[in-house]
């Protein structure tokens, strides 16, 4: 910087037009050394292996199931249209729709009502009854419904008895009901969220301007409350894609979902450039679900 | 008042991206002991005037120095000014105390020091007794109250105030006007008071600049602002004005709409569209112009409308096509009454008027 | 705070809404319930009470290979817990308060990438990551797995702290000489210690519960309790299990319990 005459002041010597690009380079630096752990850190622990597993994927398999890098080919990518894999995605899928569906359809109205109670003491005391579900152990919660499907526990003994439903233990209904039981508080809170904060007076109007009840719900409570509805099917769709301990421990062999099919590749089938094609195509899905999500207006899950 | 400058601002320019120019091309200097008001509307660049005198923010070009010594980089933590901030910023995890504290302990002023100044600052803004207080436990007057000692307890050369006043009622409002001015006058220092209410910035300043749009409009005493604005936008933003179009007839005299010329102040040459402008405390209704003396500028009119206001009157008087006047009658025994349909003539002095070019 | 009339349903309309609540929280905490009363059961067998007896926390407590593995999570958790807590905070603030530099924009979408990425995906890349850079599987894998994705978790909490703080306290403690470094000292870190400590709090949750990802990184002998426990749940159900799963559970709930103490003092100051 260049010194300058304190008694002088007059505008040729006193200006100085590389001032705030100085100013604004110093902040700059300052901003990327407070990056730089955690950005050296996720390029060394997330980027790169998140981008060896395309590169992988394109490798051949060698007698340990490691890949080879040599030989470079797609037949990991053309495995993934075997019927044994379209089979198991499309359940995958539709378990991930169908259970995202339901947390919606129970997690609405039940959010909406703890969201609509007068008092504020009330709200607080039922979103902790939330949040508790929300923080436990997922892998307990799994459990706990793994003791109670046991085949001499209480409701496969009462579904005998009445004849509605036999063992349903290492079955897809089992699954299911996992999976809509561990990721339910993932829909509800986002919804909670943003139906709490809604301003009621838009309701009101809508009201005043003739609306009745079902279609001020309709024109604008739930318009209103959509970057809760999609943040919330985003916290359920996506890990319900590439769920892993619910059907390990609910399912049986035919319940296999693409998340133990993934994991098998690295165990037992000893595949590991199939499971990288594997992994890689459940990215894009959800790069695009996570891309369709920003695009639709949605800032924070 | 010894004239010395305080703050000087030497072609001072400040873009945000390429195309924001929130400060264009300002020269300005503050002296001494002044209480100096940055009058303008929201966006004109006042705030990010300050801002650069602060050391908040860095000009993209131009100079600032206080008392002749040249900011340029120079962090706020190093510069002999402090600020109080439109939220005022009171640290909500420290008691009022330690607020007004914390300048001087960053100083590594002596503790025994320390107690003593935060003691007298305490007092000087009247909030002796609240000392252990949460800033969140007091009203809005009383932080801002906090915020003006923490600033002043560090004896900064500079005060800069951004519309300190702004958050708080207009009765407090008042009241924190004349107290403002008095504590000023108590500690001596120059105060940049940043505002965007002509009132306040008449009432309180020895001088005011008023911008617009980057740029400073006009400086001056608020009496000269007010009584001799030397641009439209000024005469309108700086109290009420009327707004009549016209143009120069000859030197000293103004065109109206309408044919009839009046004598008003003007710099422009004859045939220049101008409007001229008129304070409406300058004007004064008569029955008719017989009851005036003869060098006085007149407008012949109709009553239109009148509102009863208690202490006084308001009428709106039509002039045809020159336009209508809004015209405020205080309700003194003396003073004549009038009806809606009778005929007015409207006086102003030739002084009082001034033609101004677009 | 009370709602407008807005929020206001016509009463059969309120009626179905709370019996859909209640049956929901009937649905959300039965389940658990049953587990923790059921480690208290004398019966071996899981699902038929036996009598009220501690004989599988006593179980619990003799299991060595158990009790190995509760260390390592600890170990672990505690570990990632504090490293990705100073990263992620740092990060958040690169984030928010410098808003011009080089590599913001790839560094702001690769920091939320971890946060919405599935276990199994996170997991087989970096099992496949670690086997490629020659780091032995173990212990230390483990930890940098975990910090991988508790970096993210950690950003994002401490960024809404930091979204919320007013930006003039900084430039305020500037201007009453303050250095960088005391401003950030005095002001900024008590200031958004309500988040750093809440993102923590969940880093340390995290991690303590983490099946998929450690049970792919795992080296021999470095099972923590949720992978271990995994292990046990596949070969067979015993009330011993009950037993570890109401420890865990009472871990989350005190975890749940401090994180909202955290906010609560948050609010309040401001």
């Amino acid at each position: 910087m260049t010194i300058l005459d304190e008694r002088e002041g007059s505008r040729e010597t006193a200006v100085n037009p590389k001032l705030e690009r100085r100013a604004r380079r110093r902040d700059a630096w300052r901003g990327f050394f407070h990056a730089a752990p955690a950005f050296l850190y996720l390029t060394l622990f997330f980027t790169l292996p998140l981008i060896i597993v395309f590169v992988f994927s394109f490798a051949s398999r060698g007698r340990t199931g490691r890949p080879l890098l040599e030989a470079w080919n797609i037949d990991s990518w053309t495995r993934l249209f075997e019927p044994l894999v379209r089979t198991i995605a499309v359940r995958s899928f539709w378990l991930a729709v169908l259970n995202t569906a339901l947390c919606l359809l129970v997690g609405y109205p039940f959010a909406y009502w703890i969201a609509t109670r007068r008092k504020q003491a009330t709200r607080n005391i039922l979103l902790v009854a939330v949040l508790i579900p929300f923080w436990s152990n997922f892998l307990v919660r799994t459990y706990a419904w793994r003791m109670l499907l046991d085949s001499d526990g209480y409701i496969t003994q009462f579904g005998e008895m009445t004849g509605l439903w036999g063992r349903l233990l290492f079955t897809v209904p089992a699954v299911f009901l996992g999976l809509l039981y561990g990721y339910l508080p993932f829909m509800v809170l986002p919804l909670y969220a943003a139906i709490e904060r809604l301003d009621w007076s838009l309701v009101e109007a809508g009201r005043d301007l003739y609306a009745s009840g079902a279609a001020a719900f309709r024109r604008i409570t739930l318009p209103l409350s959509r970057p809760g509805i999609i943040a919330g099917s985003i916290l359920v769709f996506i890990p319900s894609l590439g769920a892993y301990v619910t059907p390990d421990i609910l399912g049986g062999a035919k319940t296999t979902l693409l998340g133990n099919y993934i994991v098998t590749q690295f165990g037992a089938a000893r595949n590991w450039p199939f499971g990288s094609s594997i992994s890689g195509a459940i990215l894009i899905v959800m790069l695009a679900v996570t891309v369709f999500y920003f695009r639709s207006g949605g800032r924070t899950l | 008042m010894d004239g010395q400058a305080a703050v000087t601002l030497t072609g001072v320019t400040k873009k945000f991206g390429e195309e924001v120019t929130a400060v264009d091309d300002v020269d300005l200097e503050i002296r001494d002991g002044e209480f100096f008001s940055l009058l303008g509307p929201s966006g004109c660049g006042k705030t990010t005037t300050l801002r650069m005198i602060a050391g908040l923010e860095f000009p993209t070009d131009g100079s600032v120095q206080i008392f002749g010594e040249e900011m340029g980089l120079r962090p706020p933590n190093k510069r002999p000014v402090n600020t109080v901030f439109q939220s005022y910023a009171l640290f909500p995890h420290m008691n009022v105390e330690q607020n007004v504290g914390f300048g001087l302990r960053m100083q590594k002023v002596e503790p025994s020091e320390i107690a003593r100044r935060v003691a007298e600052a305490i007092d000087l803004v009247r909030l002796s007794g609240m000392e252990k207080r949460a800033p969140n436990a007091l009203s809005g007057g009383q932080q801002q109250r906090v915020a003006l000692a923490r600033a002043l307890v560090n004896r900064p050369k500079v005060l800069l105030l951004d519309e300190p006043l702004g958050a708080l009622d207009l009765k407090l409002r008042q009241t924190m006007q004349l107290e403002l001015k008095d504590i000023q006058h108590e500690v001596g220092i120059t105060f940049v008071y940043v505002t965007h209410d002509q009132e306040e910035a008449l009432t309180m300043s020895d001088r005011i600049a008023v911008m617009n749009e980057g740029k400073l409009a006009q400086v001056g005493m608020p009496e000269e602002i007010y009584g001799s604005p030397v641009s439209l936008f000024v005469a309108g933003f700086v109290g009420d004005m009327f707004f009549l179009p016209g143009e120069v007839a000859e030197a000293g005299a103004v065109r109206l709409a309408g044919g009839q010329i009046v004598r008003a102040k003007t710099s422009s040459s004859p045939g220049t569209a101008v409007t001229l402008t008129l304070r409406p405390e300058m004007i004064h209704l008569y029955a008719s112009s017989s009851e005036l003396p003869p060098d006085r500028n007149t407008l012949d009119g109709t009553i239109a409308r009148k509102i009863f206001y208690g202490d006084s009157m308001f009428y709106e008087v039509d002039v045809g096509v020159v336009g209508s006047f809004d015209v405020r009658v205080e309700n003194a025994p003396s003073m004549r009454r009038w009806e809606v349909g009778d005929s007015v003539v409207i006086d102003f002095h030739p002084e009082s008027a001034t033609a101004l070019a677009e | 705070m009370t709602l407008n009339q807005g929020a206001a349903a016509r009463p059969w309309v309120d009626r179905i809404l709370a019996i859909n609540g209640w049956l929901v929280f009937a649905f959300l905490y039965l389940p658990i319930l049953v587990v923790i009363v059921f480690s208290f059961s004398a019966s071996p067998n899981v699902g038929i009470w036996g009598g009220f007896s501690l004989h599988w926390y006593d179980r619990m407590f003799g299991n060595e290979q158990l009790m190995n593995a509760l260390r390592n999570s600890l170990w672990v958790a505690a570990w990632s817990t504090v490293i990705s807590t100073v990263l992620g905070t740092a990060a958040a603030l690169a984030i928010d308060r410098y808003r011009r530099w080089l590599g913001r924009g790839v560094f702001d979408a690769v920091l939320y990438l971890p946060v919405i990425i599935p276990d199994v995906t996170m997991a087989v890349m970096l099992l496949m990551w670690f086997t490629q850079v020659n780091i032995t599987l173990g212990r230390l894998s483990i930890i940098l797995a975990h910090i991988a994705f508790n970096i993210s978790f950690v950003a994002i909490v401490v960024r809404a702290r930091l979204a919320n703080m007013d930006p003039a306290m900084e430039e305020a403690a500037a201007d009453l000489y303050a250095s960088r470094w005391q401003a950030f000292r005095r002001i900024t870190l008590p200031l958004i210690m309500p988040g750093v400590l809440g993102g923590g709090l969940l880093a340390l949750t995290l991690s303590l519960d983490d099946v998929v990802i450690t049970s792919l990184v795992q080296g021999p002998g470095s099972a923590t309790l949720p992978v271990y426990v995994f292990g046990l749940i596949k070969r067979s159900v015993t009330p011993e299990i009950n037993a570890v799963s109401t420890l865990m559970l009472a871990a989350s709930i005190i975890l749940v319990l401090a994180s909202l103490a955290f906010q609560r003092r948050g609010e309040r100051s401001g």
